[in-house]
C-alpha cells in the first residue's frame, strides 16, 4: 500500500498531525535524582553555614560533621558503639520476632488465640516502652538482658499484627483447594498459610527493623557503656552538636543498610509475586 | 536558622506566659510605678529551690523597683536552659554547672555573671546512698565508693562531677569506679532497688525516701564532702556587650534576693544548727508556690547561697579541668574566659 | 464409582440455597449442573466433595475406589486455585506430598499429569507467567496426577476467553474419551453442558430445586457432526426455555435485592 500521508492525493494544506497526548503518569525510575537531591541539600547546608546564616552550634555544617565522623572512624569508636548496637537490635530483634511469629501464627489459625489476644495486643502494643524503661530495670537488671527486652518488646506486638493480618491475607480458596486434596493441617500451614503470608511479614520486618533501631536508643539509656544509641544521648547531654548529628548520621546509614537489606531479601523470596 | 528560631520562639511564648501567669499569682510586693518605662527581659530557669533567689526577686518586685520588667520561663531540664540563652530565646538563665555548659560557654555562646547555689557543709542537697547489700559487705563511707558500680544520670552531669571530686579527694579517679548512666532518676532507683548498683548519687528527697523505704543507708552528703559550685547566673556576651545596664539592674535586683534568701534559710546559729531567719514563712511560700512542691519539702532541700553571689572561682576552674581531662570538654577552653564577674564585683 | 445425592438441603444462616436435592451421579457419567446465579451450584459442589458440610440430607460414594487413586472426589476450580510461589511442577507435586508413594511414582505422576496437558516444557514457570488457559491445564493437570474417580468441575472455563474456552473443551473431550472419568460439571454456559454432558440438570432460582433433567443421546464423540445439529437444537431450545424464565427472575431479585 501506499503511504498515504507522503501522497500528493490528499490535500497537505489540510493535513494536521495528530498530537501525542498520552504521556506521564507512569513512575520511572531516575537514579540520579536522589544522589543530586541528596548532594544539593549538602551544598546547601554547608553553604548556610560558611555564609554565616546558621550558628555552628546550632547547625553544625557537614564539613563539621564529616570530621566527628573521621574521627570516630580514626580512633575505633564508631565501630566499638556500632558492634555493641548492632548485638542488641540483631539479638533483641530476633527474640521479638521468634515470639511474635509464634504467637501471630496462633492468633492467625487458632479463633480462640485470636479472640484472646486482639484485646491483649490493643491494650499493650500502644505503651511506650521508654516508660516501662524503670519495670525492665527491675525485672532484668540493667545488663544486656533489659536491652533485649526494651528492643524485644518493641518488636513483639508489630510482629504479632503483621502476621496474624498476613495470614487472613491468604487466600481461603487456596486453603480450600489444600483440604479437597486431603493434604493434612501441618502440611497447609507449611505449604499455604506460611508462604501466603510471607509478603505481609516481610513488610512486617520493615516495620520491626525500624522499631528496633529506634528503640536502642532508648535501650541504651539503661546503662550503656557503647552504643550508637549511648553515643548520641551522650552527645546530646554533653551539648556536641556535631558529634550528636555525626552520630545520627551513623543511625540513618544503618537504617538505610536495614532497608536495603530487606528489599533484596523480599526480592529473592518474593519472585513470584 | 531564623524560621527554626522564630517557631521556637512562639513555643517560649507560650512558657513564658506560664510564668506571666506565675509573677501575677505571686505579686505580694510592690506594683510597677510605670510599666511602660521598664526594660524587657526574660531568664529561663527550673522549677527546683535552687532557682529560689530569682522566684524571690520576682515575687517581692526587685526587678521592677531596678526598672525591669522580667519573665520568667520554666523549663524542664537542666539542658534546656543554657541552650535557650544561647540561641537568645531568653536574656538570662540559672541553673546547674555539666559539662554542656561548658561546651556552650566553649563556644562563646554565654557567659557566667554571678553564683546560683553551692553545696556546702551543714546543708544536705546530694546524697551517697548505698543499697544494705552493699552496706553489709562493707560500704560504709564516702570514701569506700572507690571500685564500686554507682548509678549517675548522664555522663557530663552534675553527679559525674561529683564523684570526679570525691575521687580527689580520696585519691581515686572516676577510672577507679563504674558510673552507671541511667538517663533518670526513676531509672537510677530501679537499679538500685533491684541491687544492680552498689550506691546512687541521689537528690536529698530521693535519698530520704530510699531510707524510709529501707531500700538503702545514706554514707554522707556531697556539701559535707565536697563543697562545690552547683550552679550560676550566665547571660550571652552579646547582652553584656549590648544591653549591659539591663545585666547590671537585673544583677542588683538578684543580689537583693539572694541576701534575703540567705538571711532566711542559711543563717546557722553558735552551735552550726540552722536557724530561721527574717521572713522565713513568707520566702518559704513563695518558693514553694513557684516550685509547686509542699513547704517541708522545700524547707529539707534549701540549697546554700553566697549572699554576695560570690563564685568558687577555683573549683568552676578545677570543674572546667576535670572535664577536660575526661574528653568531655574542648581542652583549648581557658576557664577564665567564659567569666565576667564584674557584675558582682569578684 | 458413582456418586449419590440424598434429600439435600443447605441454608446459610436464614438464607435456603438448596432445597431437597436428589441426584445420582453414575459411573462413567458427565453430568452438567446448570441454573441462574446464586441458585447454590457451588454449593452443591462444595458438598458433594466434603468440603462443606449441608445442612440436612446425605451424600455417599458408592462402588470401589480404582487403583491408583489417591483422592477419589477431586476438584477443578474456576479460579484455578494455584500457588503462586510454587513453578507448575511443585503445584502439581504439592496435592502428592503427603501420600506414602515411591519418588519414581510421585515423579510419574507429575510428569503424566503435566505431559497430558502439554506443559512439560514449562514446568519450572510460575502461575504468574502462564496464560489462563495454561493455569487451567496445572489445574486439570493436578487433580489428574490423584487419578481420580469423581471429577467436580465448578465452572472451569468461566474465566477464560472464548477461543481458550474451545481448546480446553477439546481437552476435557479428550479425557473423556481415554479416562471415562465420572464428572459433575457446573456451568453458566449452554455450549459446554451440550458439548460435554451426558445429562443437564437444570436448577431453579434460589433456593435451588431440580426442574429437571434432560438427557443428550448423541454420544460426545459426535455432536459437531451436522447430522447430531438437529437433535442438539432441540436440547438446546429445552433447555434454554427451562432456564430463561428462571434467570429472569432471579435477575430482578438480585436488582430488587
Ligand atoms: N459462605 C456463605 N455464607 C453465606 N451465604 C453464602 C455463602 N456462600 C454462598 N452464599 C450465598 O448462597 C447463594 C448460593 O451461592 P452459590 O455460590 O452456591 O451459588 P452459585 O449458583 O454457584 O452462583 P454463581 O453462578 O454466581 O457461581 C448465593 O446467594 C450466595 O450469596
Ligand atoms: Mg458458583
Amino acid at each position: 500500500m501506499p503511504d498515504p500521508i507522503n501522497t500528493p492525493t490528499s490535500t497537505q494544506s489540510t493535513l494536521q498531525a495528530v498530537r501525542f497526548r498520552g504521556g506521564g503518569f507512569h513512575p520511572r525510575r531516575h537514579p540520579w535524582a536522589a544522589l543530586a537531591a541528596f548532594a544539593l541539600l549538602i551544598a546547601l547546608w554547608e553553604g548556610t553555614s560558611r555564609v554565616g546564616l546558621a550558628s555552628p552550634l546550632f547547625l553544625p555544617p557537614p564539613s563539621a560533621v564529616g570530621r566527628a565522623l573521621a574521627g570516630m572512624i580514626a580512633d575505633g569508636s564508631l565501630w566499638l558503639n556500632l558492634k555493641a548496637s548492632l548485638l542488641r537490635i540483631g539479638v533483641g530483634w530476633s527474640l521479638g520476632t521468634l515470639g511474635g511469629l509464634t504467637v501471630g501464627l496462633l492468633m492467625g489459625v487458632a479463633s480462640v488465640a485470636r479472640a484472646v489476644g486482639v484485646p491483649l495486643v490493643s491494650a499493650f502494643f500502644p505503651i511506650p516502652k521508654i516508660a516501662l524503661l524503670p519495670l525492665f530495670i527491675l525485672w532484668f537488671g540493667i545488663g544486656e538482658a533489659s536491652k533485649f527486652a526494651t528492643i524485644g518488646f518493641g518488636v513483639f506486638f508489630p510482629t504479632v499484627i503483621a502476621v496474624y493480618s498476613a495470614i487472613d491475607s491468604v487466600p481461603r480458596n487456596l486453603i480450600r483447594m489444600a483440604q479437597s486434596f486431603g493434604l493434612p493441617w501441618g502440611a497447609i500451614l507449611r505449604n499455604i498459610l506460611l508462604p501466603g503470608a510471607l509478603p505481609g511479614i516481610l513488610a512486617g520486618f520493615r516495620i520491626t527493623a525500624s522499631i528496633a533501631l529506634i528503640l536502642v536508643v532508648a535501650a541504651e539509656m539503661i546503662g550503656a557503656e557503647y552504643g550508637i544509641g549511648a553515643f548520641v544521648l551522650m552527645a546530646g547531654n554533653l551539648m556536641q552538636t556535631d558529634t550528636l548529628l555525626a552520630g545520627v548520621m551513623v543511625m540513618s546509614a544503618l537504617g538505610l543498610t536495614i532497608g536495603a537489606l530487606l528489599s533484596l531479601l523480599e526480592r529473592r523470596l518474593l519472585v513470584w509475586r | 536558622m531564623s524560621i527554626a528560631r522564630w517557631t521556637r520562639r512562639t513555643l517560649l511564648q507560650r512558657t513564658a506566659f506560664a510564668g506571666v501567669a506565675l509573677a501575677a499569682a505571686l505579686a505580694v510586693g510592690p506594683q510597677p510605678v510605670a510599666a511602660q518605662t521598664l526594660d524587657k527581659a526574660s531568664v529561663g530557669v527550673l522549677a527546683l529551690s535552687s532557682s529560689g533567689p530569682i522566684f524571690i526577686a520576682k515575687a517581692k518586685g526587685y526587678f521592677e523597683r531596678e526598672g525591669l520588667d522580667v519573665t520568667l520561663s520554666t523549663f524542664t531540664s537542666a539542658q534546656q536552659v543554657p541552650v535557650a540563652v544561647a540561641s537568645g530565646d531568653v536574656d538570662f538563665g540559672v541553673t546547674g554547672l555539666t559539662a554542656g555548659f561548658y561546651n556552650l560557654a566553649a563556644k562563646g555562646a554565654i557567659t557566667m555573671i554571678a553564683a546560683q547555689s553551692r553545696d556546702e557543709p551543714g546543708f544536705p542537697l546530694s546524697a551517697y546512698v548505698a543499697t544494705n547489700a552493699a552496706h553489709a559487705a562493707g560500704l560504709a563511707k564516702p570514701s569506700d565508693l572507690k571500685g564500686k558500680r554507682i548509678a549517675i544520670t548522664t555522663v557530663g552531669s552534675t553527679f559525674h562531677y561529683m564523684i570526679g571530686i570525691l575521687g580527689q579527694k580520696y585519691g581515686f579517679t572516676v577510672k577507679d569506679v563504674t558510673m552507671v548512666p541511667l538517663q533518670d532518676v526513676p531509672k537510677m532507683v530501679a537499679a538500685f532497688k533491684g541491687g544492680q548498683v552498689d550506691a546512687i548519687l541521689a537528690p536529698s528527697t530521693v535519698a530520704r525516701q530510699l531510707v524510709a523505704d529501707g531500700a538503702g543507708q545514706i554514707l554522707g552528703w556531697a556539701g559535707d564532702e565536697t563543697p562545690w559550685q552547683l550552679g550560676a547566673l550566665f547571660t550571652g556576651p552579646k547582652t553584656i556587650q549590648t544591653r549591659r545596664p539591663v545585666v547590671e539592674k537585673f544583677v542588683r535586683a538578684y543580689k537583693t534576693a539572694l541576701a534575703e534568701y540567705h538571711a532566711a534559710f542559711n543563717v546557722k546559729d553558735a552551735s552550726g544548727a540552722l536557724v530561721k531567719g527574717p521572713g522565713y514563712d513568707a520566702l518559704l511560700t513563695i518558693i514553694a508556690d513557684a516550685t509547686k512542691q509542699k513547704p517541708e519539702i522545700v524547707a529539707a532541700g534549701l540549697p546554700y547561697v553566697d549572699p554576695n553571689a560570690r563564685l568558687l572561682i577555683d573549683d568552676v576552674v578545677n570543674q572546667v579541668r576535670f572535664w577536660q581531662s575526661e574528653g568531655q570538654v574542648d581542652k583549648a577552653l581557658d576557664p577564665k574566659s567564659i567569666l565576667d564577674l564584674s557584675f558582682i564585683g569578684q | 464409582m458413582r456418586l449419590l445425592i440424598s434429600d439435600l438441603t443447605h441454608r446459610y444462616d436464614d438464607l435456603t440455597v438448596l432445597d431437597r436435592i436428589d441426584l445420582v451421579l453414575n459411573e462413567g457419567e458427565v453430568l452438567a449442573v446448570i441454573g441462574p446465579s446464586g441458585c447454590g451450584k457451588s454449593t452443591l459442589l462444595g458438598i458433594a466433595g466434603g468440603i462443606v458440610a449441608p445442612s440436612a440430607g446425605r451424600v455417599a460414594v458408592d462402588g470401589p475406589v480404582p487403583d491408583g487413586c489417591l483422592n477419589p472426589i477431586t476438584y477443578v476450580f474456576q479460579d484455578f486455585a494455584l500457588l503462586p510461589w510454587r513453578s507448575v511442577e511443585e503445584n502439581v507435586a504439592l496435592v502428592l506430598a503427603h501420600h506414602p508413594l515411591p519418588a519414581a511414582d510421585r515423579r510419574a505422576r507429575v510428569e503424566e499429569g503435566l505431559r497430558r496437558m502439554g506443559l512439560w516444557e514449562f514446568r519450572q514457570a510460575l502461575p504468574k507467567q502462564l496464560s489462563g488457559g495454561m493455569r487451567q491445564r496445572v489445574g486439570i493437570a493436578r487433580a489428574l496426577a490423584v487419578r481420580p474417580a469423581i471429577l467436580l468441575l465448578d465452572e472451569p472455563l468461566s474465566a477464560l476467553d472464548a477461543q481458550t474456552r474451545e481448546l480446553l473443551m477439546d481437552d476435557f473431550l479428550d479425557l473423556w474419551r481415554r479416562e471415562k472419568t465420572t464428572a459433575l460439571y457446573v456451568t453458566h454456559n449452554l455450549d459446554e453442558a451440550l458439548r460435554l454432558a451426558d445429562r443437564v440438570v437444570v436448577l431453579s432460582r434460589r433456593p435451588g430445586r431440580i426442574r429437571e433433567i434432560v438427557t443428550i443421546e448423541e454420544p460426545r464423540d459426535r455432536r459437531l457432526a451436522p447430522a447430531a445439529q438437529a437433535h442438539l437444537a432441540e436440547v438446546r431450545a429445552r433447555l434454554w426455555h427451562l432456564m430463561k424464565a428462571e434467570a429472569q427472575m432471579a435477575d430482578r431479585e438480585i436488582a430488587r435485592a
